[in-house]
């Protein structure tokens, strides 16, 4: 039985596929785009919309 | 700046002030539901096992009713406060506004491992279904589990960084065939339709009713909370949903009701099948006892369904881990209780890359390093520990803002009562874990105090002070 | 009270807490594993020589699922018969709870402080 043999491979080769995918779309994003806009998120401001003022 | 608008309010979640890069507000009850279940329901395929070994059968039928009584209490107490405080984070953030910033940083500490921690069990137990699925094909020797182990996390990791709907559609699809496995496993074989094979009776006299006694019952509380551990991540989602303060409360109470039905119905299956000893081992014995019970019907398509069933569980709970483990991660970065750096969404889709990132290898370091056991215990004592924190949360929420100072979307009844029950069921289950996991219970409070008095004596000058209190709220009371 | 700005964090020191607080629980995990204090109590108290299932305890219903399960009474032996020890001594048990309640006691203490500021801050310039 050598194909489980295989499918072990397959699964190493899917591993590192995914996290290739991974890695090279971060280090892309985060040589795109400045680290102002990236980290701009804050929390509740949806809610805060009533309060213009601040943050 | 490329091919797309950062500062449309329409696409951006965050909004009004247009030039933030925030999460995506796309998902509805449904996905909350899935969100919840779907990390939790994988409970009933492998864990929940570990409460029979400590305390027999019966011991683990009361445990699981009295867990489900505690998180009967954890959801609605959640509800109350995360239909007020709807912000990623979940109870971090709660805490954060509620009770202070040391608090809220333990918090988010016990939310990034308890799901860590479950995600590392996920793989492994998926990793042990597929040399059983090898061995069943004929398969000689020894499959090395590890290339599998690692492909479930990237797989989900890799899902996770490419936006929430998808991922949380697909845990929709794979938690519903999961938990309709269960139905259909307890229809094939408790006998309602005649050719039952559950032999009860024979299975749980004499010695095998109370193993250890009635301080096993006490014991199997330990595990008891494995039945339903995650449902209160519901929260996490709560910037990602189009009506936090419907939605999140809707959810999680329908949530918590498919897991008691799942949970029973799992116990009645199981117990009726497999000696005692057998089903309380799940790492020598009864790894995946759903599936096991599968085994031993005779019947090839609910081998297969369950097989399914629970390969499918453990991946939806992993990938909803990585969703609720990231979020948290994320939030602290944004507050910079963590560093900053991981505070960033990624400007396509719309995620918290860097935290879903970071926390692979971490996840792949449990998973590969530690044995099942000891790491549903680590992931059981950190939810523990923000179970105990819910109750003093809840009691300040209603001190610090009585009803009628700020609108909430949902008032669980009966205060203060769910709040003391959940303490006490909570003191209960660390005198549980403290039988036979004593050390670990000691160990992990010790890395909570160092990490605790790092975080206040280092890490909190990086904090904004007023900022970080982000709700619309008024003054709390006697301050 | 005055408005609190913080100071902003260089890249290298954000590396080197996180690689704090990595180590700090890849410790928390492992440092029990290696000294060997952990994983469940679980022992054999009363080995039997020679098992059968009728040595084992085990009825007729039992002996027969584990043989559907592919045991024999030899290989089930140590999974029959490993048991959990629960006797545990007052001071230990004394000892879980002060650590218990001093971490939660101390945690409320620092985090009301902390509170304090935050909340004089952010309602106060109103």
């Amino acid at each position: 039985m050598q194909t489980w043999n295989y499918v072990e491979y397959g699964a190493w080769a899917l591993s590192a596929l995914f996290g290739i995918l991974m890695v090279v779309d971060w280090i892309k994003t985060d040589s795109t785009y400045s680290e102002e806009v990236l980290t701009s998120s804050r929390e509740g401001e949806l809610e805060a919309m009533t309060e213009q003022h601040k943050n | 700046m490329t091919n797309f608008d950062i500062t449309s309010s329409k696409i951006d979640g965050m909004g009004p002030h247009g030039t933030n890069v925030g999460l995506l507000r796309v998902l509805g009850p449904a996905h909350v539901w899935a969100l919840g279940v779907g990390i939790v329901l994988v409970g009933e395929y492998m864990g929940w096992n570990f409460a029979v070994g400590k305390g027999g059968a019966y011991a683990a039928l009361i445990a699981c009713w009295f867990a489900g009584i505690l998180y009967t209490c954890v959801a609605m107490i959640d509800s109350e406060v995360t239909s007020t405080v709807a912000a990623a984070g979940g109870q971090y953030t709660q805490a954060k506004h509620i009770v202070g910033p040391l608090m809220a940083f333990n918090v988010g500490l016990y939310l990034v491992f308890a799901y860590t921690m479950l995600e590392a069990a996920n793989a492994i137990t998926a990793g042990y279904l597929f040399s059983v699925v090898a061995t069943m094909n004929g398969f000689q020797g020894a499959l090395d589990q590890r290339p599998f182990i690692i492909m479930c996390i990237m797989f989900l990791a890799w899902l996770n960084y490419r936006g929430v709907l998808a991922t949380l559609t697909f845990n929709l699809v794979i938690t519903a065939i999961a938990f309709i496995a269960i139905i259909v496993l307890f229809l094939g074989t408790s006998g309602v339709f005649g050719g039952g094979i559950m032999q009860h009776a024979s299975l749980m006299e004499g010695a095998a009713s109370l193993p250890y006694g009635w301080i096993g019952v006490l014991a199997a509380m330990h595990f008891g909370l494995w039945y339903y551990l995650g449902i209160e991540g519901t929260t996490q989602a709560a910037e990602e949903v189009r009506s936090p303060a419907r939605a999140l409360p809707f959810g999680t109470l329908a949530g918590i009701m498919t897991l008691l039905i799942a949970a029973t119905l799992t116990w009645y299956v199981s117990t009726g099948v497999l000696p005692w000893e057998f089903l309380g081992d799940g790492v020598n014995g009864s790894v995946a006892p759903l599936f096991d019970t599968a085994r031993l019907s005779g019947s090839n398509a609910l081998i297969w369904l369950l097989g399914f069933g629970t390969l499918f569980a453990t991946l939806a709970s992993a990938n909803g881990c990585i969703n609720d483990a990231s979020r948290a991660w994320f939030a602290m970065g944004r507050d910079k209780y963590l560093p900053g750096w991981f505070g960033a969404v990624h400007p396509k889709y719309r995620t918290p890359y860097r935290a879903i990132v970071f926390l692979v290898p971490i996840a792949l370091i449990f998973a590969l390093g530690a044995p099942l056991d000891q790491v549903i215990t680590f992931s059981i004592l950190s939810g523990l520990l923000e179970y105990t924190f819910m109750p003093l949360n809840i009691i300040m929420f209603r001190k610090k803002w009585p009803l009628d100072s700020i609108k909430r979307g949902y008032e669980h009844p009966f205060h203060p009562l769910p709040a003391y029950t959940l303490l006490a069921l909570c003191a209960i289950t660390f005198f549980a874990v403290f039988l036979g996991y004593g050390t670990q219970l000691v160990a992990m409070i010790g890395f909570y105090i160092v990490v605790s008095l790092w975080f206040h004596f280092w890490r909190y000058r990086f904090v904004n002070r007023g900022a970080q209190f982000t709700m619309p709220w008024p003054k709390p009371k006697g301050y | 009270m005055t408005h609190y700005t913080p100071p902003k964090q260089s890249l290298l020191s954000q590396l080197f807490d996180v690689l704090v607080l990595v180590a700090l629980t890849v410790g928390a995990l492992f440092v029990p594993l290696w000294m060997g204090m952990a994983g469940s109590s679980k022992s054999v108290p009363a080995p039997v020589a020679n098992p059968t299932w009728e040595k084992l305890g085990q009825n007729s219903t039992e002996a027969k699922q584990y043989e559907a399960l592919g045991y024999t009474p030899a290989t089930a032996h140590d999974l029959i018969l490993a048991r959990f020890d629960y006797s545990f001594t007052t001071i230990s048990l004394l000892v879980m709870i002060a650590v218990i309640i001093v971490y939660y006691v101390l945690m409320l203490r620092f985090s009301e402080a902390e509170y304090r500021d935050v909340i004089a801050e952010k309602f106060s310039k109103k």
